[in-house]
Parts: C-alpha cells; sequence; structure tokens
C-alpha cells in the first residue's frame, strides 16, 4: 500500500500560502487564472494550459509546500510526493482526474491535472433540499466502480482513505469524480487538551490505524447515509448511523437500497461487504428493481388469516392441541374461543382453574381453563366495562358494574358475597391490596372497601370520574381521573400529591421498583412521577391520546398510543427505544411476559413482539377491535374482543 | 398490622375541602438567591468567607499559579495537613440543625481551606417529629427504630490545577438546602462538574459561564418556586428543566466564549431522587453496596470505539484521541443533553468528577478512598491528592454526596 503525502484539499479549510498571483505563467506553459481552492498543504489554481494555443484547455494546478523548514525532511517529501504523483499517472478510470504534469519550482512541487467542472457533493448538499433517489444509486454505483478499481491496484490496493461528500465532485455532465486522494491522511493527536469534532465518515478500525477496502465501503456508506438523510454524521456521535435508519428520514428510499446502505456501515468489517464489487452488484439489482424489472421481495409479517371463533356461548368446543402453524398460514389456533352476548370491553383475570371475564351483556362469565367451558355466570343489572380482579385471600372475584355496584363474588360457586353501592357507573377496575379493595367510580369517589365485609372505609373526592384502576404501594393510592388530575392518596384516605395533565386521564398508573409512577394521558403524553410527592421528572409525547395502561420491565416502559403506535421507551429518561406501529389505535394495555409483549389494536389483531426490539413475532386476528389488555392463565393467553369472544390461544415456548 | 388498620380509617380533613386545582404556575419569581437570603429569614444561607468573593453572577477569582517549588510530597502532606486541621470556619456553626441552606461555588480557584459542608446532625430528640399521625408519611412501627441518626445529605467538594497545567478550567458548584416543617418540602441539592476546554481563558471561562448559568436556572425555575410552593403542577418536567438551563449555558458560551467549550455533569437531588444531566466526559458514578457504577456515558470518540468492541478499556487509556469528543456545550448552537432520574437508596454515595480523576486514578482506588474516609470533604481532599500524585497532567476536580443510610 503506497504511503502518499497529501495532497491540498479542495475545502474551504485554513488557507495555505499561495505564491501565484493571477495571470502569472508557471513553468513556461500555465497561465494562472485564479485559486479554487486552498487547504492545509497548499493552494490549488484554476489555470490555462497554453501549449493549447487555439482551444482554451483549462487545467487544475495544485501547488504543495513543505510544511517543515528541515532540508532534509523537505527532500523527502518531495520525493515521496513524485512517488505518488506517478503512482496516481498511471490509473487510468474516467472517475479519477487525469494527472498532465508534475514539476517543481523554489521548494514547491506542483501537479497538473484536468480540471473538473463541478460541484462536489458537499455543496449539492447545500444548495439542494434533496437529491433525486435514482441519481444517488447512480453515483453509489460508479463509485463502487471506482473504489473497486483502486482497490484491486498491483501489486498493493490503493485505499482511498478519506470517502466523504466533499472529495466527490459531480461534474457538468452529472457523473462522480473522486478528487483529493489524500492518502496519508493520519490523525493529529491532541494529546494535551481535550477537542471537540469528530471525521464523521471514517470507519471504527481507522482509528486503530487499520485502513483497508472495507474502510472505504464503510465511509462510502456513511457518505449515501449523509446525502439521503441529511444528517450530518460529523454532528452525531460517532458510529451511530444504524440509530438514524434512512427511511425514516427519507420515504423516497426503498428498503432494499436502504439495506445496501446500512450493510456498508456495519461496525464489524465483517459483516460488511466484502468487495465494493459485490456492493456494486447489490446496487444494481436495487437499480432493476427500480425500474421495474424485479419482483418485490416478499415482505414478512403478512397479515394472517382470520379463524373464524368457533365457540358457542355456554358450549365452547376445544380442540385437542393447537400450536404455531407458522409453516402453513402464520396463524395460531386458539385453544378454545368463548362467545358472550356482548361486546367484551375489559380485560380477563384468572384464578388457578377459571378465566372470568366481564361482558357489556351485564354479565360476569367464570370459564372452565381447560375445556372453555361454562363454569357460571353472575348477572347485574349493567353493562360490564371493569376488569375482574381476583382475590385468593376471600376466594373472591371483585368487579364493578355500570348498575353503580362493586361486586365480590365467590370464585367456586359464583355466589355473591357483598355487594357495594355507589353513586355512579364503576367502570374502575378494582385493586385489591391489604385485604382492602379500591375503586374509582363515575360518582367522582375513589373507594376503599374492606374486603372482609363489603362496608367502606373513606371515599376520596377526585372531582370528576375515576375510570383507572388504582395503583396501590406499601404508602400510597394513586388514582387518576377524567379532568386529567392524578393524586397521590395515603392509605387513610388524606391527599399526599397531585398533579395535573392538561386532559382526562383513563389510563391506570403504574409505579415501578425504583418510585417512577407512570402516568398516560389523553393529552398524549406520558408522565413518569416521583411516587413519593408527585415531582414530573420526565414526558413523552405520543401523536394521539393515551388509553393504554404503561407496563415496566427490565428498565424499558410499554405503552400504545391511539397514534397506532406501541412504544418501548427508557424508563430513566424517557428517550424512545422503538415504536411499533400497528396501523390503527391502541387502546388496549400490553403484557409483558418471558421477553415477549403482547397487545390488543383496534385493528382487530393481537399482537406479539420481541419485547427488546420490537420485531413481531405473530398477530392473531380476532373478529372485532381489542381495547383490554391479553392476560395470562397457566398456559393460555386470555384476550377478549369486541366480536363477543373470548380467545384463549396456547403460549409457545 | 395494627398501624395498617388505624391508617386507613379516614382522616377528618380530606376530599371535597381538599380540591385539586393547578395554581397558576407561568410566572416564575425573578427572586435570585441574594434575595432569598433576606426574604427567608427561617433559611441561614452560609457562603465560606474566602469564597465570598465568587458570587452567582459574578466575575471569578484571579487565576491560581502552578505550585511548581513543591515537591509531591510537599503536596500530598499540605493536603493532609488541611484535611486534619480543626474547622477555621465561621458562620458553620451557627447553621441551626434544623434548617440549613449551605451555598458553595468554587470557580478557577486555588483549592480552598475545607469547609465542612457536613450538616450538623441533629439530636434523637428530633428523630420523633418525622413520624406523627397520617398527616405524614406513614411508616410501620418497627421502622422508626431503624431512624438513621443521618437525617441530611451531607457533601465535600475539592478541586485543584494539578501539576502540569498553569490555570484550572475546571469550575465546581454545590448547594444543598435541607428543612423539617409541615410543608414537607423535600431536601433540594444542586451539585455541578464542569470541565472547560479552548486556548487562552476560553475554557475557564466556558466552565464558569456554566455553572453560574445552570447554578441560576435550576435555582430560579426549580429550587425558588418550591419553597414558595407555586410549582404544585409545574408544567415542565424536571430532566426538562435540567435540559433546557443546559442549553442556555451552552447559548451563553456561544455568544460569550465562542472558541470555547466545556462538559457538564450535573445533578438535581429532590427528596431521595437524583435528576441528572450530562455532556462530555466528566462523570456521574453512584456508589452503593460496594459497587461503584458509572451512571453517566462519556460522549468521547474512545467510549464510542470501547462500545463498538473496537478498543479495550486499557487500549483507550493511551490512545492517541483519548480526548476527541463528539458532545460539548459551546460546539453548536443546540445541544443535545443526556437526561436520566435514579432513586438514591439510603447509605448511597454520588460522585462527580472531571477526566483529571478518572483519567488518574482507578475506579477501584475511588471506591477504597470514598468508602474508608470519614467525610465526603475528606475523601475529596484525597481524591485530588491521589490524582496529583499520579503525574498531575490535568486539573482535577471532585463533589462527594453521601445519602443518609
Amino acid at each position: 500500500m503506497p504511503e502518499t503525502t497529501q495532497f491540498t484539499g479542495m475545502g474551504n479549510e485554513s488557507s495555505g500560502t499561495a505564491s501565484l498571483k493571477s495571470n502569472s505563467v508557471i513553468s513556461n506553459r500555465y497561465k494562472i487564472h485564479s485559486i479554487i481552492g486552498s487547504g492545509g498543504m497548499g493552494t490549488v489554481y484554476l489555470a490555462r494550459d497554453l501549449n493549447f494555443t487555439d482551444v482554451k484547455r483549462l487545467v487544475a494546478v495544485k501547488e504543495m509546500q513543505a510544511s517543515t523548514k528541515d532540508a532534509a525532511m523537505r527532500g523527502s517529501m518531495i520525493k515521496n510526493f513524485r512517488r505518488e504523483a506517478n503512482l496516481l499517472a498511471q490509473l487510468n478510470h474516467s472517475a479519477i482526474p487525469r494527472i498532465f504534469d508534475i514539476f517543481e519550482i523554489n521548494d514547491r512541487a506542483y501537479l497538473v491535472m484536468e480540471y473538473i467542472n463541478g460541484t462536489d457533493l458537499e455543496q449539492l448538499m447545500q444548495k439542494t433540499k434533496e437529491l433525486p433517489i435514482d441519481k444517488v444509486l447512480e453515483w453509489a454505483i460508479d463509485l463502487c466502480d471506482v473504489l473497486d478499481y483502486l482497490h484491486n491496484q498491483k501489486p498493493d490496493p490503493i485505499i482511498f482513505r478519506d470517502m466523504k461528500p466533499s472529495n466527490v465532485m459531480i461534474d457538468s455532465l452529472g457523473k462522480v469524480r473522486l478528487i483529493d486522494f489524500g492518502i496519508a491522511r493520519t490523525f493529529v493527536s491532541h494529546v494535551k487538551g481535550t477537542m471537540i469534532g469528530t471525521e464523521g465518515y471514517s470507519a471504527p478500525e481507522q482509528y486503530k490505524g487499520d485502513a483497508n477496502p472495507q474502510s472505504d465501503i464503510y465511509s462510502l456508506g456513511a457518505t449515501l447515509h449523509h446525502v439521503l438523510t441529511r444528517k450530518d454524521p460529523r454532528l452525531e456521535a460517532p458510529f451511530t448511523f444504524h440509530e438514524r435508519p434512512i427511511t425514516n428520514s427519507n420515504a423516497n428510499v426503498s428498503d432494499d437500497f436502504a439495506k445496501v446502505v446500512e450493510k456498508a456501515l456495519q461496525s464489524n468489517q465483517s459483516d460488511r461487504y466484502a468487495t465494493c464489487a459485490e456492493m456494486k452488484l447489490d446496487l444494481e439489482r436495487v437499480r432493476l428493481s427500480l425500474s421495474g424489472m424485479v419482483v418485490a421481495v416478499p415482505r414478512p409479517g403478512a397479515p394472517a388469516g382470520a379463524p373464524s371463533p368457533t365457540g358457542q356461548a355456554g358450549a365452547a368446543p376445544a380442540s385437542p392441541t393447537s400450536f404455531f402453524d407458522s409453516e402453513a398460514t402464520g396463524t395460531i389456533q386458539p385453544k378454545w374461543a368463548f362467545k358472550t352476548e356482548d361486546e367484551i370491553r375489559s380485560s380477563a383475570a384468572a384464578s388457578k382453574d377459571l378465566a372470568f371475564v366481564g361482558s357489556y351483556d351485564t354479565n360476569l362469565w367464570a370459564i372452565k381453563q381447560e375445556t372453555g367451558e361454562l363454569a357460571w355466570k353472575f348477572p347485574t343489572r349493567g353493562g360490564i366495562a371493569s376488569s375482574p380482579a381476583i382475590d385468593d385471600q376471600s376466594r373472591t372475584v371483585v368487579f364493578g358494574s355500570e348498575d353503580f355496584n362493586l361486586y365480590a363474588v365467590d370464585q367456586r360457586t359464583g355466589r355473591n358475597s357483598w355487594t357495594f353501592q355507589t353513586k355512579g357507573r364503576i367502570r374502575s377496575t378494582p385493586r385489591i391490596a391489604h385485604n382492602v379493595a379500591f375503586v374509582g367510580s363515575d360518582d367522582f369517589k375513589v373507594y376503599a372497601v374492606n374486603m372482609s365485609n363489603g362496608r367502606q372505609m373513606w371515599a376520596y373526592d377526585m372531582g370528576a370520574p375515576v375510570r383507572t384502576r388504582p395503583f396501590v404501594t406499601n404508602e400510597l393510592i394513586i388514582a387518576g381521573c377524567e379532568a386529567g388530575d392524578v393524586v397521590g392518596i395515603t392509605l387513610s384516605g388524606a391527599r399526599k400529591w397531585s398533579y395535573r395533565t392538561r386532559k382526562a386521564v383513563l389510563a391506570s398508573p403504574y409505579v415501578d421498583e425504583e418510585g417512577n409512577c407512570y402516568i398516560g394521558s389523553t393529552d398524549g403524553y406520558m408522565y413518569a412521577l416521583d411516587v413519593n410527592n408527585g415531582f414530573n421528572s420526565w414526558r413523552f409525547r405520543t401523536n394521539g391520546a393515551i388509553y393504554s395502561s404503561p407496563v415496566e420491565n427490565r428498565g424499558l416502559l410499554y405503552f400504545g398510543s391511539t397514534d397506532s403506535n406501541l412504544y418501548c421507551v427508557n424508563a430513566e429518561n424517557g428517550r424512545e427505544k422503538w415504536k411499533f406501529n400497528a396501523e390503527k389505535p391502541i387502546i388496549g394495555s400490553p403484557l409483558i411476559h418471558k421477553g415477549e409483549i403482547f397487545f390488543g389494536g383496534t385493528d382487530q389483531n393481537l399482537y406479539c413482539l420481541d419485547a427488546e426490539n420490537g420485531r413481531e413475532r405473530w398477530r392473531f386476528f380476532t373478529g372485532g377491535p381489542i381495547t383490554s389488555a391479553p392476560v395470562v392463565a397457566g398456559n393460555l393467553l386470555l384476550i377478549g374482543s369486541m366480536d363477543h369472544v373470548l380467545y384463549a390461544l396456547p403460549l409457545v415456548s | 398490622m395494627n398501624w395498617f388498620r388505624k391508617l386507613l380509617q379516614p382522616t377528618k380533613s380530606q376530599s371535597a375541602q381538599e380540591k385539586i386545582s393547578a395554581p397558576s404556575t407561568a410566572d416564575e419569581p425573578e427572586a435570585t438567591v441574594a434575595e432569598l437570603k433576606s426574604e427567608s429569614p427561617a433559611l441561614k444561607v452560609t457562603e465560606p468567607a474566602a469564597e465570598s468573593s465568587a458570587p452567582l453572577n459574578g466575575t471569578h477569582a484571579q487565576k491560581s499559579e502552578p505550585e511548581s517549588g513543591k515537591d509531591l510530597s510537599e503536596v500530598v502532606a499540605d493536603l493532609d495537613n488541611l484535611i486534619t486541621e480543626p474547622e477555621p470556619e465561621d458562620g458553620l456553626e451557627a447553621t441551626s440543625p434544623q434548617e440549613t441552606v449551605v451555598l458553595r461555588m468554587e470557580l478557577d480557584e486555588e483549592p480552598q481551606p475545607p469547609t465542612h459542608a457536613t450538616a450538623p446532625l441533629p439530636s434523637t430528640g428530633d428523630l420523633m417529629i418525622s413520624v406523627v399521625d397520617g398527616a405524614t408519611r406513614p411508616l410501620p412501627q418497627d421502622a422508626i427504630l431503624e431512624f438513621s441518626p443521618l437525617t441530611h445529605t451531607a457533601f465535600g467538594q475539592a478541586t485543584d490545577v494539578g501539576r502540569m497545567r498553569t490555570n484550572n478550567q475546571d469550575s465546581a458548584f454545590s448547594f444543598f438546602a435541607s428543612g423539617r416543617s409541615v410543608d414537607d418540602i423535600p431536601d433540594f441539592g444542586l451539585f455541578i462538574v464542569a470541565d472547560g476546554m479552548g486556548g487562552h481563558q476560553d475554557g475557564e471561562k466556558a466552565s464558569a459561564i456554566t455553572t453560574r448559568t445552570v447554578a441560576s436556572q435550576v435555582l430560579n425555575t426549580m429550587y425558588l418556586p418550591m419553597i414558595s410552593r407555586q410549582n404544585k403542577n409545574n408544567d415542565v418536567p424536571i430532566a426538562e428543566s435540567l435540559a433546557n438551563a443546559t442549553q442556555k449555558a451552552n447559548i451563553e458560551i456561544m455568544s460569550h466564549v465562542p472558541e470555547g467549550g466545556t462538559t457538564l455533569s450535573s445533578v438535581v437531588i429532590i427528596g431521595d431522587r437524583a435528576y441528572i444531566a450530562h455532556v462530555g466526559d466528566s462523570r456521574i458514578y453512584m456508589f452503593h453496596h460496594g459497587i461503584l457504577e458509572k451512571l453517566t456515558r462519556d460522549h468521547s470518540l474512545v467510549q464510542r470505539l470501547i462500545e463498538l468492541d473496537q478498543i479495550t478499556i486499557e487500549e483507550a487509556a493511551d490512545h492517541p484521541q483519548k480526548n476527541v469528543l463528539y458532545r460539548a456545550l459551546g460546539q453548536n448552537d443546540v445541544v443535545e443533553v443526556d437526561t436520566l432520574t435514579r432513586r438514591l437508596p439510603p447509605g448511597a454515595m454520588l460522585l462527580l468528577c472531571s477526566d483529571g480523576l478518572w483519567n488518574q486514578v482507578s475506579d477501584s482506588a475511588i471506591s477504597d478512598v470514598i468508602s474508608h474516609v470519614h467525610s465526603p470533604q475528606e475523601a475529596c481532599q484525597k481524591l485530588v491528592a491521589m490524582a496529583n500524585a499520579a503525574g498531575g497532567i490535568d486539573n482535577v476536580t471532585v463533589i462527594l454526596l453521601q445519602i443518609p443510610g
């Protein structure tokens, strides 16, 4: 690999000392016209070649000045320069400017080369808002071609080392030309003081002093990424291109094109293209597909076929076994499906062997987990939109109804243990803790009801209907209301703190082990509050209302929004980790189970995603929008849908 | 479980009269810390005499001279003397154990004689006040017995020019307020370390502007509204306020010291929670159960290379570009700020430091010092001495907070 002296850049960096005046003639041949660029080691002039008397032949004259006064050093620099110039003179590629002449005058070295009338990509980006994708693709292919040509030089490959937008010229014919073979670009060491700024386009291994053909591939990827996204890598953290997906900032770029660039930008060399020729081949495929000559690649995650809800009310046929039928249709078959007489708006709950679900048909249904058969049903006088809560101590299931009552019913028999009447419809799901049921009502109150006898212990007036499920810690009850307030209530029913969001709070609060209290509001924000005092540490904005109650797991917070996204947010700082678009608003709350996240959408699907990265594992189509949360019962996943049916899906391990 | 049953009984003063309302918080008081001093007689502001020449918005004090004449052992001996010297400062003794505000600020100064910022320990008689009836934070009966005698966060702060540089470009700021009343205002603290960079005096100016701007912003938008009880429903989350204050400091640097830049590691303490804002390669660590955990992420090239498994931590220490940052204040019009919030468990310590410490003193040595030294101030002095003993090639700044445990 030849070591070469640095040629002057065309950039507008610090100016060298130009020795030539306009209209002066150098080497009896080149009449200086103007300065077209200057850099650390010299100046580039535009000049006319006087040997061509009849035509106006323009050339670029690079003037290089040795930066040292030491004669020996200067001699060696000149020697290096000559060696390089000879090497470059042998290159013959349409994208590499031709070398015409070299000479030295007064300890300055001159390189006469083809003048390229054009604009470099950096300037082009400043002048335009967006470049045509097919043009960029064309340039990318040509750049692969010229880099491949350099890398295949014998005996040693030539590494360009400094691929970046300002070194790529687009000439008057719209063709790419590589300029500035700044090969010996070593990084200046600043041991003495901290400095700011990075190279932006260089591959990680170049910072170890290792430059190879794949480093050029990385830098080409970085250059294309900058051109396509218009996000300058010099202003971003180094090696973070993958955090700025190309298709996010530029919808015109096809997935295939983006994938090629992203492969070139892999941190590990072995994950990149092995050669520029390989990368060029892939880019040519993208070009073919753009011109419609290649069929589109099949996309993963195609909507699953709809299984017909087979369950009948009270008598659901249990299919013996059914597992993820991924080979054939990509659908999952429910173990059983139980049809109620109206919409299921709330989540199910499970005891050891029964599943409980309230329906808008006014009944609470108890279903045998094993067979999907009816165990019993408990009728109320209003629709049930409140999810049941299981209390193992009293062996009751507790739920509210729109008939204003909170019911405690024996899990085995369905016999009523006690009834507690409020003055409004109950749509809040009760929370049982400390042998007390905490529940909100449309009569504005949060009630504490003694589980032993169904008597009221206290009521706290929230000033607006309470439809959220209270969260209970060792010290506080947290509840949200329709006015947008969230209140921390002491166990004795007094206010400790309150926090006001801008619109109704309909999603239930969640408190994690760090004492972060998460509140979703229909104002679109997810708030993180200190559970001790209500101080707001961060908020995260979605583009819709939040009805979906958050859950936290391993420092990550998951929730849906009516902007159709399921969000995964870092709990420490409220930064988005990933989001998944379900295409229709998400009202239901997610469930986390063994590294997977389950949630239902109003698009009628139940989704299963990888909790780490948000990639879809499977989806299950129900016959109606889903507004509730899935629940795990043994090896079953229970989900109710507005199609009246409670589905029990086998959990695939 | 008797306490529990009792707590579940309704209290008389609740529900209807406790209307949930959002008092207007749009107008933030223009009060400064100076006003705070005069208007809040209950709070005593103590500024150590030696530092009173550096008011919040004043110019920084004269530059320090390198200690060229002394050899290393003398320096260390001097520091040891400082550590063991009896407390010479006035003012602190007058501070009441019930209401304590300690304000210290150091900008480009010689290491100050230690002013033990440790809040005085209250007598045991005070302890019971914290647990009364259901009106305050209810604690189980046995928790009363576990109540620790150290009820206030204690902190120390030390900075030094080092043994190679001629000026100290680091700036530090410490503020901690703790009160006890029925108002139940949580403890509040603000701690900042900024490491300036740039030629001439640009670096020291940039870090000074930063600490001063962030301090006045945070105190004005967070602390003053809190003690005047105006932030019940503060619109701006704490992480955003802190990021905004950092952004403001960034703009101040851009306009006043265009050639300068600085790192910034800051932490706001409210109650038992730490809110951190961070840019650059100064660091904040949490020390708990013998483990030193780095909470911040260096915005440096080598850190990125480590994260990508391109180089090892050992290689990073010798890397020619180990001082290259990709993010700092004073670099662009908009600075991206890392924020995070963490609960501070009882007995935990928070350490803020410039790279002058972590480049010179190993994590295990740092852990060793802070787990064995008696006071945070003593630990800070010792850590600075150790950085100097290891060569002192850079300015070094250390702040250590000790959470009661």
